[in-house]
């Protein structure tokens, strides 16, 4: 036995290495997006002449965008809360029939995007257009039952998607809910329902709290909704009006730089609250002893409830591909077609359509480069976190979440300005997004593999040291293979993460990096929306294909997915 | 081929000539050497001066364009069908963003474009004299004249007009009740369902430039009563005619009613006796292009007959062509026939180019 | 306080592992406040204490699973940790094996390759992995489960393997960490017989961790028990056992009735010591070497305390007393007496049931009275 001395180990070297690429792929974007708040200057001349605060008085001069992001968030967050509580407390505390499967299909509103939601109940709801005005119109009905173009209609589809969301996260509130606690209530006497608000519901109070303030950070980020919603009838909200501000000519880059800003700001603030009162100053939910909840028998009721979950999952994935294909499939869409309206032109325009198919490869090709590199990365990240006992690891940690509090809009706008004046030719590329989409799915890769690294009880890997194996033997016999299914799962997550982006996507796309989500909104603006929910189903389509072979190929390997 | 074939005869000839005389015969490369580049070569039907193997070798050709995705891809798909050997690649933004992004990477030292098309005369002029396009002098400029091209000429030229008029919803409006001139636009019973283009698009800054001089400054302010909805391309704003979703649309584009009429929508088309206010689409060829030679062979193409052709008969596209030898459009209408209406001052037009910015901006909101 | 090393008979004079002074704390909370003991090269000592004492805190210390804050450990001589000269050596590093409470068997490999790993560390031969893991199996009998995956064993089947694996690579130190604790009280008597006749085949130097009184008296050599954060006595099973030096180590170590009371030397004689109750009571007990100081406490293990409803023949330590409670615990009957201002409580064989309040006569060897440390 040799004395150990500061000797250079392994473990020291990956850890410092991973932190200081993660250092510079968050900060150094993050820097160029401050740079461009403070600059007073000329706006063509660059570095800026000039710094200041102006920028941010200029804000104050779109109040109304400042009221409408406020009003759709805030509605969003209160429908998307209503529904993942209603859904978690049917799927987790009664004895609806199917609860298992209807838990893992709460998860298929996540994988379809939002901006399909948004296209979809664009052409249900728009006051004239509208499906369901149309057949409203035929009923008898005069002018239109609804407008889908109006605060309340983007947060009524923003919440569709963000419910299931709201859903995982209460759900495993309720889990971690020890069930003695209301039968010692029930015991004494009181009835269900004073037991439900007496009891269950106080103690269900901070993680619903915990998951509002998640979602409503969430929410004041959002941005596919409200383009594809808010912009004909002329309603913004910051994200939307960021966007605008920088494709007007003359761009107002400083302002929008300014609001980004200001937004990342709340919505930094608004995690750190999340982190204080969730999870007691660590990133991940840490499952602890898991309970089984009681479930309640509520005899017939369990119909009624059976219909009221199909009819969210009906309204949120069946509706809008029921809708989009319907739309598909005529020359131009209405509710009651004339025999001559049907077509399968747009499905020919929108296969043979080269940048189409340039879209979804690059987007395919992106998804499996991102995920992959991503795995190591958020691993290794992970690692270091929660495992090592490297002094940075707290630090990093933050470093990690701030994508999470900066809007992916605004985080590529500070991505556009880094990487542009980068020695290496990567603007443009693929290479650029790849980094983009590494860096803002940092939060959510680094959370999924380590809510599975912590389930690894640590005296699996502490035994490998005892039998003599340094760091590297035992990542790689013992840490590596328990980690696989996690791992994959975090794969799986990431590639669909990466095909859905729009945000960041649709300010970094180049002639030779387009990728299919902001292709399908480009095409909203610029072709037909019966093209559009051509080029929306079979992106949809291509996705499923992809995950269902993934799927098929890791559940071969062995490894079973996890929740 | 049989052209070059004589010029290059010609050219023979005047070697032979020069070597009998020993000082002419030293400085006879030199002087040739400074002529202005070979004559030009045919290719298909018409004549480039660019260099058609150099071209096919490089293999690519980057275009910016402000047309929607369908036109832009139209394009590229004419250029392609003909020269199948060059790869094309685009990038499609409305005429205020595309020149946003070319100015800021090209301030970042980025050079990646070779040919960029604009909707709007003003920023063309104003890349010019950053020295943004490349000086190049296409030999169907004869064909042109000299009001569609840049001063001095090699810089840009008129690939085509996208004039505007009013266009309907004729199922929801009446023949009785429809507009017929540009006032019947601020009639409040349109107001709320009624469209225009956002501030980055060249057109709509000629529109209100032309409309402006032609009725006052008030004419605007009162439009900006009616709430308009304002979109990005002209399909969208046909798209939502078609569908209902609004009654009229104050700057109809000829192209798209034609485009949407083949479809079957139920729209109509008004030109107004005072004019259609029309805008220039310019391409020209990008300086430090990644790959010149492609780009010169594209203007070459853009220019042609065969080019124009294409532009002017592609349903993406339907552009009326300004070459003093063209074919009337599909629908029969020769552009001459339209009364037109251009900014009879560009430079004052390019100058109000913030103030009209800020008033369209401002009507919608931002 | 530590009993002294003269009571200790070291099977050799140079210590395997020696802990001097060793303290941890986790952030500013005490876990181990200062801790010293030697472990012989052979022996199994045991540290033995409720949770929360910092028993396994210091198993893991030896181990190098855990940083301390101060000290000094050694193994054979050479130290593995020392806060003044700044050394740690790593845990994979200081050639020991360690059996964990939880087994730790790695799901994914079978229980051939778990035994291996180890070997396979060392970059041992394959035929001698083979051989050596074979013969693993073969003395915990798992012999025939060697390509079974390590998910499919029940607990006892997992304990076996994580013991083979901790031994099959000749270490020269193992480490216990409660090892028996998950398994039932049947599997876990049997266990620990089982342990204790591998040790002794073996013989390694075994350190166990346990909160058990009975898997500590039955395997150790020699015991440590610790308290809080420090250690209260050292000494074998029987001397722990018999000779307790202070309240909670009689009372941990089996159960003992307490008695404190004043010194009456004028009453002392025979090599016995005289204490008087505060209710009058005299009784006598042996000194065992301690010293007796005015107000002494002694100890009286519930099983030394006679009950008969005959008056017994003994002079001293005679009292006769009402019955209380009875309290029947199947091998044995616990009976509560009142005795003066106190409680006393017997463990006694099965007997015939005594009623509440009747009369019995209480009894004590004054050798099994023993006075307690400071």
């Amino acid at each position: 036995m040799q004395p150990a001395r500061s000797l250079i180990s392994a473990q020291k070297i990956a850890g410092y290495g991973v932190a200081a690429v993660t250092a510079v792929l968050v900060l150094y974007p993050v820097f160029f997006l401050l740079q461009a708040a403070l600059d007073v200057g000329d706006p063509q001349v660059r570095p800026p002449t000039a710094y200041g605060f102006d920028n941010f008085d200029g804000i104050l001069q779109y109040p109304q965008i400042l009221l409408n992001t406020l009003t759709v968030s805030v509605a969003a967050t209160v429908m998307a809360l209503v529904f993942g509580f209603v859904m978690a407390w049917i799927l987790t505390r009664t004895n609806v029939p199917g609860r298992h499967l209807f838990e893992q299909l709460m998860a298929v509103p996540y994988y379809l995007t939002p901006l399909l939601g948004a296209l979809a109940w664009s052409l249900l709801g728009a006051p004239e257009s509208g499906f369901i005005n149309q057949i409203w119109r035929a009923l008898g009905g005069n002018g239109h039952l609804i407008d889908i173009n109006t605060a309340y209609g983007i947060a009524w589809v923003m919440a569709l998607f963000e419910g299931s969301v709201a859903f995982v996260m209460i759900a495993a509130v309720m889990k971690s809910m020890d069930p003695a606690l209301e039968e010692a209530s029930q015991i004494m006497g009181a009835s269900r329902l004073r037991t439900m608000l007496r009891i269950t519901l106080p103690l269900v109070v901070p993680g619903v709290l915990g998951a509002a303030i998640f979602v409503f950070a969430e929410m004041l980020g959002s941005f596919a909704a409200a383009l594809v919603l808010g912009t004909p009838s002329r309603y913004y909200v910051i994200t939307t009006a960021i966007y605008q501000l920088v494709q007007q000519y003359p761009p107002k880059i400083q302002i929008a730089a300014a609001m980004g800003v200001s937004l990342f700001a709340v919505m930094f603030f608004m995690l750190f609250l999340y982190r204080r009162i969730v999870m007691a100053g660590s990133y991940v939910t840490i499952t602890g002893k898991a309970f089984r909840p009681r479930v309640a028998d509520i005899g017939a009721l369990r119909y009624v409830l059976l219909g009221v979950c199909l009819l969210y999952l009906f309204a949120a994935v069946g509706l809008p591909l029921i809708t989009l294909l319907y739309a598909s499939l005529q020359k131009i869409a209405v509710a009651f077609p004339a025999a001559g309206n049907w077509t399968l032109e747009n499905f020919r325009v929108a296969v043979t359509m080269n940048a189409v198919r340039s879209a979804l490869a690059n987007s395919l090709l992106l998804g499996f480069g991102t995920a992959t590199i991503g795995v190591v990365l958020m691993g290794l990240l992970a690692w270091l976190i929660y495992r090592s006992r490297l002094p940075a690891s707290g630090l990093i940690e933050y470093v990690v979440m701030f994508p999470q509090a900066v809007p992916r809009l605004v985080f590529a706008f500070g991505l556009m300005w880094a990487w542009v004046v980068f020695p290496i030719p990567i603007y443009g590329t693929l290479w650029l997004l790849l980094i983009a989409y590494l860096t803002v799915f940092l939060p959510l890769g680094v959370r999924t593999i380590a809510g599975v690294m912590l389930q690894i009880d640590k005296s699996l890997e502490e035994c490998a040291q005892m039998c003599g194996a340094s760091w590297g033997f035992r990542v790689r016999t013992v840490t590596i293979p328990l980690l696989v299914p996690g791992l994959v799962a975090a794969w799986l997550l990431l590639f669909i993460a990466s095909v859905r982006e729009l945000g960041a996507s649709i300010l970094l796309m180049g002639p030779h990096s387009k990728v299919i989500t902001p292709s399908i909104v480009e095409s909203w603006f610029g072709t037909s929306s019966e093209l559009t929910a051509a080029l929306a189903l079979i992106q949809t389509l291509v996705v499923a294909v992809a995950m269902i072979v993934l799927v098929a190929v890791t559940r071969r390997v062995g490894a079973h997915p996890v929740d | 081929m049989a052209d070059s074939k004589k010029s290059n005869v010609t050219r023979r000839m005047l070697l032979k000539a020069g070597a009998a005389m020993p000082f002419v015969g030293i400085a006879a490369p030199g002087v040739l050497a400074q002529a202005p580049l070979k004559s030009p070569t045919k290719v298909h039907d018409f004549m480039t001066n660019a260099d058609v193997a150099k071209a096919e070798l490089e293999g690519q050709l980057v275009f910016y364009c402000h047309e929607n995705e369908p036109g832009t891809a139209g394009i590229m798909e004419g250029f392609r069908k003909d020269f199948p050997k060059i790869n094309t690649s685009y990038v499609r933004a409305q005429t205020g963003a595309l020149y946003n992004k070319i100015l800021s990477e090209r301030s970042a030292g980025r050079f990646d474009v070779d040919v960029i098309q604009l909707s709007d005369l003003a920023p063309a002029v104003d890349f010019q004299k950053k020295g943004g396009y490349e000086q190049y002098l296409s030999p169907e400029t004869g064909a042109y004249k000299a009001d569609h091209l840049s001063t001095p000429a090699g810089s840009f030229f008129w690939t085509g007009v996208d004039p505007a008029g009013i266009a309907y919803n004729s199922v929801k409006v009446s023949a009785a009740d429809a507009p017929k001139t540009w006032q019947d636009i601020l009639n409040p019973r349109w107001k709320g369902s009624i469209s225009c283009k956002i501030s980055a698009s060249g057109l709509q800054f000629v529109q209100w430039y032309t409309l402006r001089k032609l009725y006052g400054a008030g004419f605007w302010k009162e439009f900006a009563k009616q709430n308009p909805h304002a979109f990005d391309s002209r399909v969208q704003l046909f798209d939502r005619l078609a569908k209902g979703d609004d009654m009229i649309t104050a700057i109809g584009e000829y192209p798209a009613y034609i485009l949407f009429k083949d479809k079957g929508a139920k729209v109509e088309f008004v030109a107004p006796t005072d004019g259609l206010p029309a805008t220039p689409l310019i391409v020209g060829a990008v300086s430090k292009a990644p790959h010149p030679e492609a780009a010169k062979l594209f203007v070459d193409w853009a220019m042609s007959k065969r080019g124009q052709a294409w532009y002017q008969t592609n349903p993406n596209l339907y552009y009326g062509s300004v070459r003093t030898d063209a074919p009337p459009m599909p629908t029969g209408v020769r552009l001459g026939d339209l009364k037109l209406l251009y900014p009879a001052d560009w430079d004052d037009y390019a100058a109000n180019r913030d103030v009209f910015a800020k008033e369209w901006n401002g009507m919608l909101g931002l | 306080m530590e009993a002294t090393q003269a009571l200790v008979s070291p099977q050799g004079p140079t210590p395997h592992i020696e802990v001097d002074r060793l303290e941890l704390y986790y952030g500013g909370v005490p876990a181990v406040r200062g801790v010293s003991f030697k472990v012989f090269p052979g022996e199994q000592l045991t540290l033995l204490g409720p949770s929360g004492c910092g028993k396994t805190t210091t198993l893991r210390a030896i181990a190098g699973l855990e940083q301390p804050t101060a000290g000094e450990i050694r193994i054979d001589g050479v130290t593995v940790y020392s806060s003044e000269h700044r050394v740690h050596i790593r845990a994979e590093k200081r050639g020991l094996s360690m059996v964990f409470q939880s087994y730790a068997i790695w799901p994914h490999m079978t229980v051939f390759e778990n035994v291996a790993y180890g070997l396979r560390v060392r970059r041992t031969g394959a035929a001698e992995v083979t051989e050596k893991v074979h013969h693993a199996l073969d003395m915990v009998q798992m012999r025939s489960f060697a390509s079974r995956r390590a998910s499919q064993l029940s607990g006892g089947q997992q304990q076996r393997v994580a013991l083979a694996r901790a031994f099959v690579f000749s270490p020269s130190v193992l480490l216990f960490d409660e090892p028996l604790s998950n398994l039932d009280a049947k599997l876990r008597a049997d266990m620990r017989i089982e342990l204790r006749e591998l040790q002794h085949r073996l013989g390694i130097t075994s350190v166990y961790v346990t909160h058990d009184l009975e898997e500590a008296l039955a395997m150790s050599d020699r015991i440590v028990v610790m308290r809080d954060g420090l250690i209260e006595q050292t000494g074998t099973p029987d001397e722990i056992y018999r000779l307790p030096n202070s309240a909670f180590v009689a009372d941990f170590v089996g159960s003992a009735n307490l008695i404190r009371g004043h010194h009456r030397p004028d009453l002392d004689g025979g090599g016995l010591i005289a204490l008087e109750t505060s209710a009058g009571h005299i009784v006598y007990g042996m000194a065992y070497g301690r010293p007796v100081g005015t107000e002494p406490v002694v100890s009286v293990r519930t099983v030394h305390l006679r009950i008969s409803t005959e008056p017994p023949v003994a002079a001293q330590n005679v009292w006769r007393v009402p019955v209380e409670q009875t309290v029947f615990q199947g091998d044995f009957t616990q009976v509560h007496v009142s005795w003066g201002e106190q409680h006393l409580v017997a463990r006694c064989a099965a007997m015939e049931p005594l009623a509440v309040g009747r009369d019995v006569y209480i009894s004590i060897e004054p050798r099994h009275v023993v006075i307690l440390g400071a």
